[in-house]
């Protein structure tokens, strides 16, 4: 079995008298460690299987498995359980909590779960060890989305999830925190998933599942990802 | 059609911040409540008891002299200024009905036209009737047509009550200093024809006191030292309005609603102001984006500004308008309704002080209006272009904590980011300490208000008198019958009466004045403190509240006015503390020294056997018990328990409006910091301290400030009972707590309205774009 299932899933959401399904009857799986990447256009349904992934959601219909855990079966207390042990978030608009300083937003993720990875040490990956003391309204975009992934890993997280990470950066800065996560990620064994809807992205991945209208419209496996710096978008 | 788009707006974005231009709502409202009500009582106090003066003709100076005659009236009718003189006697008399109460004979000539009863039922005087104290009617259950009859100079008349009435000498009806409140059913007057009186004094035409009329604009000095050249030696006294009893009460009274409805509403316009501020800034900054739209569709400056400012200027509107209907009828009327008790009116109708509530009205819109303006003033200077931007990421700040590493760094991260947040909002801090803070002073006040009106029955009727029965005796009774009649108790005998002092700058005052033994077993004169104090035997003793208005110290020396007119300095040896009814005090040797005799008017007793031959025998007058004493005072503190009760209430509103504001500020300012903790897999428990702990770190502080705040409003509720009232505020560590616990109640009950709030966050929010 694979560390991440997903079978028959579906979430609906009733506005008014309009259902609409946001996902509809998907399933795929993804390996241990791998980099991943779901890639649609906006409303194609990718944020939905991200927040479901994340456990901020849950689905309708079909079961989530995430390593040993039925995701899709836990309860609100559960869910939170699952996001502070398992997952790490890092957002399009990172999401910094702009009373603290750098080493603070990461010690924040620091205090709440079981084998937390030094705060200092995660800045110093990320190349922010001369900026720690700083808050986020003194740093560019790209530093704070960088403090953001070095929160995101502190927690020393299973699967690093990445909601369009370079969708407020420009694109060198962009590709710059690619980088750092893909490399990051992969030597410490994360699995990670990027929601996109920029397609060159997916260049860079060992999977993309590519999402039209709610549904899986392809999933594609890249025997040979490219490096960022090959990506041209 | 633009403004009406952006009227529209208006209501839209008041609709959304329903709960915060509710606040701000019922904060103005509730200052202009307490303004209006508050005024509403002294302007009725004051215009109804002046339509009595008024109905009843009441005159200006009154000369206590016996049986002036037609000379000296004529004299007296001649002073320039002297517009009018006429002749009164006025003497006690005892009902012969249950329980004996006194009532104040007026009996008048029939030409007289000044200090005439107000008939409220029935008709004019005629020669053998008597018209009623309507409230000693009620009271002993007398209505017009019934007989009554009065004991006078120990000669019994009957009357047939022909009419019932009021009298401006009567509206504060008190028999004497013993008594602290009225009670109609023992106290009242009835008005005769001169002539039906003249029986119980030999056929002999009686009159005591001449009414004046004076002039407008004349200096009553003046006509008071050619009063004193007229009657020399025979003259008793003079005096005016201020010094009546009654009358004194009443413009107390209304001297104490005036500052109440002064100091009172302030804290409230103060947090109304500041309420408004807040929520202002934040409505301006959350509209930046619509301020640039509007700005780039070329809504000119003061259209924009103005469009804000009228945020403000309606809800002050609307809360003034909605206090202008509460505050007479949930406070107005409440309170009038209690006075009656204290203060007998032909009317209690409410009447309403305008020009004050206009005014208080256009103060609450320029501190609303004002404030909304200013808020929206910061921005105008900014190009549409940059208001349509995003506003940059609010910037952190290293605080002075910081610069202690070691407290710092011990410190969790949470700790910090509470710390950091609250110093950073200054301003929400500070408001919601004082709205804490004016909840506990209010509800301190509110205590200590009751614990020291309460206090007074205690002090005065369980410490100071440890009689059970006071018998007011008979002018005839001497000295020596008493000792005859070998009373089976403890006996006191006990002058008492009204005496002249003059301080050494020239004020005079009519003061009450007690006469008894040096080691008096029945009256335990105390100081502030309950120590007990003794009688000096070389000075006499004078109450602590009298000292302070007269500016007298121990040691001073007064003059007092004897019986014989001649004057005597008396040094004042000691001062005592006396809760009502201030006056001096010495023993019966001092007095005898001083050239007077001592000529007992009532007896204290503490009975082992109760002699109901003697209670019932001619030498006594009447007679009262201590416990009906002290129970009538204390089934009249329905006022004082209402006045409680509305402080706690104000204070309570005032805490949870600024609270709730507060914590629902910080919430919203926050929302996003939340949701992505949230997302982090905080746990609820773990996001609530980050809210909830500033509101308990304001309620503490606010508690703490709130003490003080208390003795404030204590002092200013001590002060307002009038010059008579020597009232103590403790604040006690008990009412301190009190206060804490229920403050306390208050924030929590708040704190638990956030927490759902809480509950309420959408995580996925969080992951949105900045609004």
């Amino acid at each position: 079995m694979s560390f991440i299932q997903f079978e028959n899933v579906e979430r609906r959401y009733i506005i008014g008298d309009n259902v609409i399904k946001a996902v509809n009857d998907i399933s795929f799986s993804i390996e241990e460690g791998t980099f991943n990447v779901v890639l649609g256009q906006s409303g194609a349904g990718k944020t939905t299987v991200l927040n479901m992934l994340g456990g901020m959601d849950l689905p309708t219909k079909g079961t989530i498995f995430v390593g040993d855990e039925v995701v899709s079966k836990l309860d609100e207390k559960g869910l939170t359980t699952y996001r502070r042990d398992k997952i790490g978030f890092v957002f399009q608009f990172y999401n910094l909590v702009p009373n603290l300083t750098a080493l603070e937003n990461v010690q924040l993720a620091k205090e709440i779960c079981k084998n937390p990875l030094d705060p200092k040490e995660m800045l110093e990956r990320v190349g922010l060890a001369e900026r720690m003391s700083n808050f986020p309204s003194q740093m560019s975009g790209g530093e704070q989305q960088r403090v953001s992934i070095a929160r995101a890993l502190a927690k020393n997280p299973q699967i690093l999830l990445c909601d369009e990470p370079t969708g407020a950066l420009d694109s060198e800065t962009g590709r710059k925190v690619l980088k750092l996560i893909r490399d990051v990620a992969r030597n410490m064994g994360k699995t990670v998933i990027v929601v996109t809807h920029n397609a060159p992205i997916a260049q860079m991945a060992d999977m993309v599942i590519h999402m039209r209208d709610g549904q899986i419209h392809e999933i594609s496996q890249n025997e040979h990802p490219q490096d960022v710096e090959e990506i041209v978008w | 059609m633009v403004k009406g788009a952006l009227f529209k707006k208006s209501i839209k974005d008041m609709k959304k911040s329903f709960p915060q231009f509710l606040s701000i709502f019922i904060m103005a409202t509730v200052a202009i409540s307490i303004a209006t009500g508050l005024d509403s009582i002294w302007e009725t106090i004051d215009i109804q008891s002046n339509q009595l003066y008024q109905d009843t003709n009441l005159s200006d100076l009154w000369i206590t002299v016996t049986n002036p005659s037609e000379t000296k009236m004529w004299q007296v009718q001649n002073i320039s200024g002297v517009e009018k003189a006429e002749k009164q006697f006025i003497v006690n008399s005892v009902a012969q009905i249950d329980g004996y109460p006194t009532l104040k004979v007026y009996a008048m000539p029939n030409k007289n036209t000044m200090d005439v009863p107000y008939v409220n039922y029935g008709k004019k005087l005629s020669k053998g009737g008597a018209i009623l104290d309507q409230d000693f009617a009620d009271a002993n259950h007398l209505t017009v047509g019934d007989k009554l009859k009065i004991e006078v100079n120990n000669k019994k008349i009957e009357f047939t009550i022909e009419a019932l009435a009021f009298n401006s000498g009567h509206i504060f009806a008190i028999k004497d200093n013993s008594s602290l409140l009225p009670n109609p059913s023992e106290y009242g007057f009835i008005v005769v024809d001169e002539d039906r009186i003249t029986s119980a004094y030999g056929g002999v035409k009686m009159y005591n006191q001449i009414a004046l009329r004076l002039n407008s604009g004349v200096d009553i000095n003046t006509i008071q030292n050619q009063v004193d050249d007229i009657f020399g030696k025979k003259l008793v006294g003079i005096s005016t309005k201020t010094d009546n009893r009654s009358m004194k009460m009443v413009t107390g009274k209304i001297q104490q609603f005036k500052i109440l409805a002064k100091v009172f509403p302030m804290m409230f316009f103060l947090v109304t102001t500041l309420i408004t501020f807040s929520t202002m800034i934040r409505l301006v900054e959350e509209q930046r984006n619509q301020i640039g739209v509007l700005k780039a569709l070329g809504y000119s400056k003061g259209s924009i500004v103005w469009h804000y400012t009228s945020y403000g200027i309606y809800v002050g509107l609307l809360g003034a308008l909605a206090g202008f209907f509460i505050g007479p009828n949930m406070i107005g009327k409440v309170l009038i309704s209690k006075l009656r008790f204290l203060l007998t009116l032909p009317s209690y109708d409410l009447k309403l002080n305008i020009p004050n509530f206009l005014f208080n009205s256009i103060l609450i819109i320029l501190c609303t209006g004002g404030v909304s303006c200013y808020s929206c003033l910061k921005l105008q200077g900014e190009m549409p272009a940059v208001l349509l931007r995003d506003k940059p990421p609010k910037r952190g700040n290293h605080i002075f904590l910081e610069r202690f590493p070691k407290i710092w760094s011990s410190m969790k991260f949470r700790s910090k980011l509470i710390v950091r947040n609250t110093i950073k909002n200054k301003f929400r801090l500070i408001m919601s300490i004082l709205g804490v803070m004016g909840c506990t002073g209010l509800i301190i006040g509110a205590f200590t208000l009751f614990d020291m009106v309460s206090g007074i029955s205690k002090t005065t009727y369980e410490k100071i008198y440890t009689y059970e029965q006071k018998v007011m005796l008979e002018d005839r009774t001497s000295d020596q019958d008493i000792k005859n009649l070998n009373l089976d108790g403890i006996i006191e005998d006990v002058e008492e009466g009204m005496i002249q002092i003059t301080a050494d700058d020239g004020t005079r005052r009519m003061v009450g004045v007690s006469v008894f033994s040096k080691n008096s077993p029945l009256i335990c004169l105390q100081d502030e403190d309950g120590n007990r104090v003794a009688l000096p035997e070389n000075g006499i003793a004078m109450t602590r509240k009298l000292a302070q208005l007269m500016n007298i110290k121990v040691g001073d020396t007064i003059n007092l006015k004897r019986s014989d007119d001649s004057y005597i300095g008396v040094k004042v040896e000691k001062l005592v503390y006396m809760a009502t009814g201030q006056g001096i005090y010495m023993t019966n040797s001092y007095w005898e020294k001083i050239g007077e005799d001592f000529k007992p008017t009532a007896l204290l007793v503490k009975w082992n056997h109760i002699d109901k031959n003697f209670l019932n025998s001619d030498y006594v007058k009447s007679y009262v018990n201590k416990t009906s004493q002290k129970s009538d005072f204390e089934g009249n503190l329905n006022t004082v328990k209402s006045a409680a009760f509305m402080l706690i209430t104000f204070g309570g509103i005032l805490a949870f409006v600024v609270l709730y504001n507060m914590g629902i500020l910080n919430f919203f300012e926050r929302v996003r910091d939340l949701a992505t903790l949230e997302v982090l897999g905080f746990r609820q428990e773990e996001i609530r301290p980050l809210v909830l702990m500033e509101n308990f770190f304001s309620t503490g502080i606010g508690i703490l400030f709130g003490i003080p705040v208390g003795g404030v409003i204590t002092n200013i509720l001590a002060k307002g009972f009038g010059d008579d009232m020597d009232l103590i505020g403790h604040i006690t560590i008990d009412k301190v707590l009190l206060a804490a616990v229920i403050t306390i109640v208050f924030s929590t009950i708040v704190n638990f309205t956030v927490i759902k709030k809480i509950k309420t966050i959408d995580m996925l929010q969080a992951l949105k774009s900045v609004e």
